[in-house]
This record gives structure tokens, sequence and C-alpha cells, in this order.
């Protein structure tokens, strides 16, 4: 009688955690509203010549081009929209033209902005690749970076910056000069509105501020004035990593594509990952198949509806189409 | 360019990669876990090579190594290399002085 009450018991238990594993999955596990994009084409390889790479990390379309930072190569070199090489810039280094690991990288106004990791500065070039000015300088005061992992620009030309030691992302007139902050200057959080090392900032045509909020996992965002709206990646966005729809491992760069939609480079799980403005999973790609990805640091969206990674591991870069292009 | 020449300038070039080579101060092992992110990788390289003496560095990310060579007659202690790697937000799991082009 005891043995039956035990089993019973045994059972039910089993019976409730399934429960929960099912409801789990259906809460915390979307469904992909999208097939995932197709793969089109991959260039690369590595060296130090035009065309190869040494450690890609950001990439920026500018009308037909493509600008990728190639970090260990101190440069950045641009292609065509099919991968053909067009011309480079850069060389390691300190002084002006040169880079210190440039990390994400973006275009606007006809300007090429690169958060320069190792020397603690926006450098921004012509897109012919002649150095114009730097922004910001090393140090924790208001305007100034500890290790700049990626910047955005909105349409009023306001500068917002991704300070990975310092947990914050900074928001700076064009000149340099502060305005404002998110997140605690030297604090980890994982509070809405704090950081744990963020990465790179994407912003909406609406003025909505994406941050990639990289060991938290998570995708922050934030409404043109300041407010916190929402976060999004794991269960309740609190730092909870996994290779599941919708959750990340690192998220590592953001690129908000024609229609709005944010795509995010989900490093560890080697695909990236688009979401509605609103943080609704839409698909994943590059995990598996052809063209797949060993570590997705940079992603960029043309006009177009194509999708550029930079393919870490593999030095390579990849081109992406959605699935229902003709 | 005579045989002579040759043999004189092969030489010379060997004298001076072995000169460079004997420059070069010791070299260290560190073991660190979790460094594949760039983010991560360039971070322990930052700190890495503000430290007083620092030569080079070789970063094996799939290793998880760092070999960091010291200038002549310069040394690395292991609390420094510690310091330096918990400021890039790691812990240094591991320590040890090596050989030239030893990297295990």
């Amino acid at each position: 009688m005891t043995r039956h009450v035990l089993y019973k018991a045994l059972g039910g238990i089993a019976a409730s955690v399934a429960a929960l594993l099912a409801v789990g999955w259906l809460v915390f596990v979307p469904s992909p509203k999208e097939p995932p994009y197709a793969f089109v084409a991959a260039w690369g390889g590595k060296g130090d010549g035009p065309g190869q790479f040494n450690d890609p990390t950001g990439i920026a379309i500018a009308g037909d081009e493509v600008f990728v930072a190639d970090a260990r190569n101190g440069r950045i070199q641009v292609f065509d929209l099919d991968g053909n090489f067009k011309r480079q810039f850069g060389r390691p280094g300190t002084g002006p033209g040169d880079l210190g690991r440039p990390m994400n990288i973006t275009v606007a106004g006809g300007e090429l902005y690169v958060a320069e990791y190792w020397n603690d500065r926006i450098q921004v070039f012509g897109l012919d690749g002649i150095h114009r000015r730097y922004v910001g300088r090393k140090g924790s005061r208001p305007g100034a970076f500890n290790a700049p992992g990626g910047i955005a620009v909105s349409p009023a030309g306001d500068l917002f910056v991704a300070d990975f030691y310092n947990q914050r992302v900074q928001r700076l007139k064009a000149d340099g000069s502060f305005v404002g902050q998110w997140g605690t200057t030297g604090e980890t959080g994982i509070g809405a509105g704090s950081f744990n090392y963020p990465t790179d900032v994407a912003i909406g045509s609406d003025g909505t501020l994406y941050v990639a909020d990289g060991y938290n996992d998570r995708v922050q965002a934030f409404a043109a004035d300041g407010r916190f709206l929402r976060k999004w990646g794991g269960p309740f966005a609190v730092n909870v990593h996994g290779p599941f729809a919708g959750w990340f491992a690192t998220v590592t760069a953001l690129a908000v594509d024609a229609a709005g939609n944010v795509l995010a480079a989900d490093f560890y799980n080697n695909r990236v990952q688009k979401f509605a403005p609103d943080g609704t999973f839409l698909t994943a790609f590059g995990g598996e198949g052809k063209g797949r990805l060993r570590h997705a640091m940079g992603v960029a969206a043309a006009a177009d509806g194509a999708v550029f990674v930079t393919d870490f591991d593999n030095n390579r870069i990849t081109k992406w189409r959605p699935s229902d292009d003709r | 360019m005579n045989t002579l020449s040759r043999f004189a300038l092969a030489i010379l070039a060997t004298a001076w990669f072995t000169t460079a080579a004997l420059a070069a101060g010791p070299s260290y092992r560190l073991e660190v876990a979790g460094l594949a992110c760039p983010f991560c990788a360039y971070g322990i390289e930052k700190k890495l090579n503000a430290v007083k003496g620092v030569e080079r560095l070789e970063t094996n990310i799939k290793e998880g190594t760092v070999i960091v060579t010291m200038k002549d007659g310069v040394t690395l202690d292991k609390a420094t290399a510690e310091q330096a790697v918990k400021d890039a937000g790691f812990t240094l799991n591991g320590f040890k002085q090596v050989s030239p082009g030893d990297s295990q």
C-alpha cells in the first residue's frame, strides 16, 4: 500500500515537471513567424591580403558597398554587394587613420564611424577612407570611453555609443559633447536600463534605441526620449542564456533592417536572430546548413533586404536573403 | 649578386634574428576561460599590453591562452597578470613561465 502511494506521488511529480516544462517551452520558446534566410554567398579567408581577414568584426552597408572592420589587421575593407574587393584603408596604430581593434561600425551622413576598442575613441572617416575626426577619449568621465564596442547615429546627428567596460550607453552631440547616458558607469546589472558589457547599439527610424546587452544575453529598447521600453532574450530577459529561439548566448551586434525589424548577432549560438520592433521573435539563420556560421560577430542589412554577417571564426563574410525573395 | 655576397647576407640576417630573439625577455603562458569572443580577447590583450615591460602577446582564442613575452630583463609576476585579467573581467586559471616558442 505504502509503495503504491509512493509510486503515485512520484508519478504525480513527474507529470507536474513535464507539464511545467511544456508550459515553459510554450511560453519561453517562441515559434518562428518567418522562414530562415537563404544563404547566398561567402567570401574571405584568413590572411592580410586584399579580401582576406584576421578577425572580421563590424560590418556596415553604404549604398552598394559593404564596409568590414578587419580587427587584427587594423583596417577597413570595402567590397561591392557581391563580395568583390574594392579598396582598403587603415593600419594598426594610434595616429589619424590608424585603427586599434576596430569593432562595430556604422555609416551615417556619408561618413563611416568606427568604434576603436583599443584606442578608446570613435574615428570618423569619409567613405573614401580619408580620416576626418575623432570623437571621445580614454576614461570614464562623460564623453570618454573605455573600449567602445559599437555606435549608432540618430537622424538628428546625435551619437549613441556602447561603452563596453564603462557598462553604459552614452548619448553625445556630433561634436562629442555629453548629452546623457543609460546604465551606471562601471557597474553591471540585470535590471531594466542596466547593462552587463554592452557591445553595440542600433537606431530605428522612429528613434528607438536598441542596445545589445552583450553578457546579459538580451536586447534592450529605449524610446527616443530615453524611456526604457522593453527587453527580450530568454525567460524575463535577466541574463539566462541558451540555444532556443529568442534566447541568446552573447549578443555582439545589432542592425535595423529597412522594414524596422531588429537583427541580432548571436555569437556563441552561431546565428543571426530577427525580431519585430516589439521584440517578437521572427526567425533565425546561420546555425546550420549552407553558410553555417562559426561565431556570428557582426550584422548589417542592405536596403534590398539582403543581410551580411561577419563569420568570425571562419574569417569570412556571408550574405543572406529572405527565403521568399524571388 | 655573387655567392660570397649572398653568404655574407645570410650570416648577417641570421645574426640579426638571433640577436632579436635573445633580446626578448621571458615568456609566460596565461590560461583564461571564455576567450572566444573578440570583446573578451581584445579586452585582455588591451589590459596586458598596458602592463609595463610587455613586448608582445600571442592569443590563442581556441585554447583560451595568451603567451606574454616581456622585454629583455623584465619579468611578469603572477599578481600583475592576475590583476590585468581581472580588470578585463576574467579569472586567471593558469600562469607559468615557458621557454621561447613553447605555447604548451
